[in-house]
Formats: C-alpha cells, structure tokens, sequence
C-alpha cells in the first residue's frame, strides 16, 4: 500500500474544503479548523493499477491572523496551493505560501489550482501573472468546486508526479 | 632529543659517539621489554591464527549471549532472522529431521491446544449466559439502551480493568500510518485518517504551547479512553486504551517500539509512502493490545440461582405430593383410629399401595367413604380387617334391637353393664324377652324393671272395674229387670275382655256374683233372696253369651257390700248384687 501526504494550502475561502469535500471520504467535522487548524481526509486514487492513498491535510486558511504551522507540512510528498480566481489577493498569499513550505518541506510537487472556474467573468487572476508560480508548479489546473470541473485531474497530476520523484 | 638519548654527557663530541649496534639494541630491548614483548608476540598470534581466535570467541560466547539476553531482548531480535532462515533452509533440505524432532511434541501440543479451546469454549458459553440471563447482564442492556451505547460498550466498561484497543504505528514526519492493530470487536474510525490527525493533535500543541524541542506529548484521555503515545527518531506508537492501565505498561510500548526501530529502520528512513515492509510489524503491535479484566467478584450467578430455584421447585413438587399424601394418609388412619367399631393394628406400605390390618364391626362406617373424604385414592389403599363384634354400646343397642325387635314404646339402656328397658310392651314380648334376653352374650344381665305389661295393665283395670260394679234391687226384688240392662251390658263387655286378656296373661278368672239384701227381715228369708239376686244376675250374664264355668253365684244376705259408696243410703244400696273377681295362675 503506497500512501501519501498532501497538503491543501491556500488563502481564507479560496475554496480548499469545498474543493474536495465531494470527492473525499472524511470523518472530521469541519470544527477541527477552528480547534487545531487542520482537518485530514482521504482520497483513493489508482494509478497504474496500484492503489494509492492520499491524505490530504486541509489546513486552515491562511489570513494575517493565522500562520499556517510548517509542522503540519512537514512528511507532505506534495501540495495543492489553491488560489480564488475572483480575488486578486489570495494570488499573493499562495506565493508566500508557496515559499513556506519550501522552506519546511524543500522542493515538492505542486500543483497551482485556480478555483471559481464556473466564475470565470469575475476573475480578477492575469494567467501572465502566475509565471513565478508556474515556474516552480506542475501544473495550473482551473477547477470549479460547484461543478466538479478539473477536480479529479488536479489529484491524479500531483499523484502522479509524486510517484514518479 | 638526542642530547637527551646521549647516555654520556661528557663526551662534547658528537662525531666521536659510539652508537649502539644493531645486536646491542636488540639485546638492551630484549633487556627492558623482554616480558612485554612475549606477551605481545602471543597477543599477535591469537590475532592472527583463526584457531586461536575462534577458541576464544568460543570460550566468550554462551557468557556474553547471556549477559546480553539480561540486558534486553536485542541479541534475540538481532538473531531472529538468522534463525528463521536457518530453519527455513533446513526443512527445505530435509522435512524429515524437523519432523522428527518435532514428532514427540505435536502430540501434547494438539492435545493442549483442543483442551484450551474447549475450555476458553465453555468459559465463553458461561460469559454469553451470565452477561445475557442475568440479572447484571439485564442492567447492563438497559444501560446501553438508555445511553446510546453498543451492548458490548457496557460490557467492556464493567468488565474490564483496561483494556488496549488498537496500536497505531505512525511515520514521525508525515503522520502517515505505516501499521496498525486493532483488539476484537473494536469498531474504529478511518485508521488512515486518525493516525494523521493524532499527529497533527502533536504538533497543534508543540506549536500552539511552544514546547521544548524533544518534548512529546505522551498521553491523551478522554473520559475512560486514553491515548498513550511513544516516540521514536522515525516513528511513532500510539496506543488506544479503554480503561485505566498500569504504569508498566508503557514499557511494553516502548520496548515493542524500540524493536520496530532496529528491525526497521532503514525502511523508517526512506520511508517514501510504501508501507508494505511494516506488514511484519504486525506480530510486534499485536504484543501490545494486552488487556486485564476486572478480578470478578466470587459472587453466585444469577442463572445459578434461577437454576438453583428450578431445581428446588422441581424437588419441592416431586417431595410435595408425597409429602402431602403422607400427611393425609396419617391424618387418616388417624381418624380411622377414632372411629367405633374399627381398631388398627398394624399398616404397611408395599409399592404404590397402603395396606391397613386390623378389626372392624360391620356396624362401624364404611372406612371407604372416610378414605374419599381424605381425598385418598382408594385405589392405593388395601383394607385387611377382619370382622368382629364391638361391644361398643351402640353398637351392642342395635344388635340387641336387631334380636329383641321391640315395639316404639320400648327404650334401651346400658349402664354399667346392664341392659335396661323402659317404657310399655306387649305381655308377651316382655315376656319372650326376658328369655331372649338370656341368650345376648353381653351385657349379662337384663332388667326390665321399668317396662309396663300392656295386657296386665288393661287386665288389671278391667278387674277392678268389674269389682267396683254393682246392680241394685227394690225391697224384696230379685228379678233381672229393665234398669239392669245398660250396667249389664258393660259389665259383659268388661268380663269378656278380662277373660281374652286372662288367657294371653295365662291366668285362671273366676268371677264371684254375690247377692245382698237389706237389714230388714229375716236372716234367712234375705239369704235366700240375696242368692236368688245372684242366681238371676248369672242367669242374664249366661244369657248374654258368656260361659258358666267363669262364674259362681252366692247369696251372703245382709252382710257386708262392697260397695264402700253406698254408706249414706246403706239399707237401699245394700239390696244389690256385685261381683267378685277371683285371678289366679294356671298351674303349668
């Protein structure tokens, strides 16, 4: 059994729980933000037929309040920085976000999601703008929490890519 | 240095040293360090020969093997997969060496094993019926009904001192589970998924409390459940104990840990998200999930106690109608003791059946009849008694009826032995009775003192009534006339029944007719008219039907009258004819 940690980091409502919350099988309730900062769910995925678990660590969202704590980053094979395509700001904090855990962590796959997809009129994001981003990231994968869109592919890339490094 | 090596300081030259040779240096070494070097020489040689060497490894090893094991159980770990594949490789060479070896052992081994089964069987048999039938295990479910929780919950929380319920072995780092073990029955949460935030619960509160570096937390509790928690450099053991646990129970947890970590810890360190090296684990963590129940109370079960009752009523209904027949049979013969006319003189039991000896007077009640009301199976009872007379007095009274058959007006009586009548009877029942009476073997004597004759009673009235009568005459009269007639009649009538009742009474009757006169006159001339009074008076009597012979007639003239009324008018009453009745016995 092949398992992995991943991390869900992002900005305050950028959509990281919603995200995934349809697609995962979980036990905590979401009150484990609010107590300990994290909540860890599970997601099933096969890969070149092997099963491979994934255990995403949704930590809680980054705003100037509450620093994400690099301990719980700490063992992540890989992490999602999720960005809201509707403001501009949660941009900034995936970047500084970014930086944190490569400096917990070290270099670890990536990928950069822009959520709200379904939203796509008010987006404020200039794709020019993620090229620091892209540089360091897998992939930039545009999803919608609401429609499912792209939600599947953002696990199997980074699963992916895991397994390979 | 060489100043110092110089042995002879006066010698200012150095060119005219005379150094040592070779030979004298060796000599001067062999002076100094001739013990040392020996000794070194034969440390050399030990080193160098292999035969020497394993001499004294040899000689070293089962020493340093036990001092070892003292210590702690590395050595054993160390050795394990040496021995394992030791053995593996010779029962692939051989089976049969291993076979026989084992051969002597398997035997007993099954045999244990089969009695330990049963045993752990029956004691779980005992457990599913204490905890369901009885009255603890009644409790137990409502409890759990009223809070919410499984059946087994309640159970394990009265049951159990502590109890281990799952072990968690966790990558340090990344939280992730590597291996876990989990205790019977437990229901448990996405393992995966509590390893993680277990970990994540550490570093909230190393982070959140800003802890030393290397401090862990080492417990968490939560009402009866805790989690006890060991660290490693790589991993972490966490262990989920419902209960309270001893102290020395974290040693296991270590030592199991400690294991895990030499065993594993290459694995632990490149550890890259595969699990499957820590499948072997396994046995180690299963180690862990010990438990203690409580030391149970030395109380008797509910189910004994149902049982036990069962087995009281059962024996008290089987005891009870034998119990209950026994006291009516007793109260029975009892009675029958009581009874007139029945004596007991022995009773036994043969089988199903009572049988009763003794006596009984047919005159006595029907013991049958008593034996139904004693609500006694007649069935079960067998009467010997042979007949014979009580001379209970009743009894002996209606025997004596049945032989002297009295009439109504006759009473009997005994007392003190003596059978007395009373009351009136015919002459001649009286009179057969007296000679019946003889033949009664008891009682002995019979009085009849107080019984009246009817017949005599009659007789005697009549007798005396025939005395008192008296037929009166005019002076010098002495014919049967018309006056006479009325009184005649009764007298007739009275005579006739006085000579009936004579002869059933066997008497002889005789009847004087004696004729009276007056003063007046002459003596004789009145005794002839008082005769002819007489005469003429039997004459009417005669012609009235009755016979002659009964009578005589006689003429007393003027003496006495009997007629003791007549004093006022004597002279006029003395001219009268009355009757004399003369009884006596007939002579047999």
């Amino acid at each position: 059994m092949i398992k992995k940690k991943i991390c869900m980091l992002g900005a305050f409502a950028a959509g990281k729980t919603s995200l995934v919350q349809r697609y995962i099988t979980g036990i905590f309730s979401e009150k484990y933000f609010t107590t300990i900062g994290v909540k860890i769910d599970k997601k099933t995925v096969i890969r070149n037929e092997q099963v491979v678990e994934l255990l995403l660590w949704d930590l809680y969202g980054e705003d100037k309040f509450l620093n994400v704590q690099a301990s719980y980053l700490r063992g992540s094979s890989g992490y999602f920085l999720v960005i809201d395509g509707t403001r501009r700001e949660t941009l900034e904090t995936a970047r500084i976000l970014q930086n944190r855990a490569e400096e917990a962590i070290g270099k670890k796959p990536f990928v950069v999601v822009i959520n709200k997809s379904d939203l796509k009129s008010e987006w404020e994001i200039d794709t020019n703008a993620l090229d620091e981003l892209l540089s360091g990231s897998i992939a930039v994968i545009e999803t919608s929490a609401k429609t499912g869109q792209c939600v599947e592919e953002i696990f199997t890339t980074l699963t992916n890519k895991m397994m390979e490094g | 240095m060489n100043k110092s090596s110089v042995p002879d300081d006066n010698n200012d030259d150095p060119d005219n040293i005379n150094y040592p040779s070779g030979e004298e240096l060796e000599k001067l070494r062999s002076l100094l360090l001739g013990p040392e070097q020996e000794q070194i020489r034969q440390l050399q040689e030990r080193l160098d020969n292999p035969e020497l060497h394993a001499n004294d490894i040899g000689r070293d090893l089962p020493q340093a093997i036990v001092m070892r094991s003292n210590r702690d159980d590395r050595l054993k770990t160390a050795l394990m997969p040496t021995v394992e594949g030791i053995v593996k490789a010779s029962v692939k060479k051989d089976y049969k060496i291993f076979s026989d070896a084992l051969f002597p052992v398997i035997g007993p081994a099954i045999r244990k094993a089969i009695s330990e089964t049963f045993k752990s069987m029956i004691q779980s048999i005992n457990k599913t019926l204490e905890q369901n039938f009885s009255w603890q295990g009644l409790k137990w479910r409502i409890e759990a009904f009223r809070t919410g929780k499984s059946y087994a919950e309640i159970i394990l929380s009265h049951t159990l001192l502590y109890r281990v319920e799952q072990v968690f072995l966790i990558h340090k780092e990344s939280g992730l589970l590597l291996q876990n073990v989990k205790a019977e029955s437990v229901v448990f949460q996405d393992v995966d998924m509590v390893s993680g935030m277990l970990k994540a619960i550490q570093d909230f509160v190393q982070d959140s409390f800003r802890t030393k570096r290397g401090d862990t937390l080492n417990t968490l509790e939560f009402g009866e459940l805790a989690v006890w928690i060991e660290q490693s450099p790589q991993a972490i053991l966490a262990a989920v104990i419902r209960g309270i646990a001893p102290v020395e129970l974290r040693t296991v947890f270590q030592n199991a840990l400690e294991n895990i970590h030499l065993e594993k810890n290459e694995a632990l360190e490149s550890f890259a998200g595969d699990t499957s090296p820590f499948e072997a684990v396994k046995n180690q963590l299963e180690d862990c999930l010990q438990s203690q129940l409580k030391a149970k109370k030395q109380k008797s079960s509910f189910v004994l106690w149902i049982l036990l009752s069962v087995f009281v009523v059962f024996i008290g209904i089987l005891s009870f109608f034998p119990f209950r027949d026994h006291q009516r049979w007793t109260h029975y013969l009892e009675e029958l003791q009581q009874i007139p006319g029945i004596v007991v003189t022995s009773t036994e039991k043969h089988g199903d059946k009572y049988h009763i000896f003794g006596l009984r007077d047919p005159l006595s009640n029907d013991p049958l009849k008593i034996l139904k009301n004693a609500r006694l199976d007649p069935a079960e009872v067998v009467f010997r008694l042979e007949p014979y007379y009580s001379i209970y007095p009743e009894f002996m009274l209606k025997r004596i009826e049945n032989i002297l058959n009295p009439p109504e007006t006759v009473h009997f009586e005994i007392k003190e032995g003596v059978l007395f009548s009373q009351g009136s009877a015919p002459h001649h029942w009286i009179f057969e009775t007296r000679k019946l009476a003889r033949l009664i073997p008891w009682p002995v004597q019979y009085r009849d003192d107080n019984i009246i004759d009817i017949e005599q009673k009659k007789f005697d009235k009549l007798s005396e009534r025939i005395n008192k009568q008296y037929l009166l005459f005019k002076t010098n009269a002495s014919q049967y006339t018309f006056e006479h007639k009325n009184k005649l009649r009764e007298i007739v009538s009275d005579i006739k029944g006085l000579l009936q009742l004579a002869r059933a009474l066997d008497k002889n009757v005789h009847i004087q007719i004696v004729g009276h006169t007056d003063s007046f006159g002459a003596e004789r001339a009145n005794l002839r008219l008082s005769r002819k009074r007489a005469d003429n008076i039997l004459s009417a009597l005669i012609a009235k039907g009755l016979k002659k012979d009964n009578f005589s007639a006689i003429g007393i003239g003027e003496g006495e009258s009997s007629n003791e009324e007549t004093n006022e008018n004597a002279d006029e009453n003395s001219r009268c004819v009355t009757l004399r009745v003369i009884i006596s016995d007939i002579q047999n």
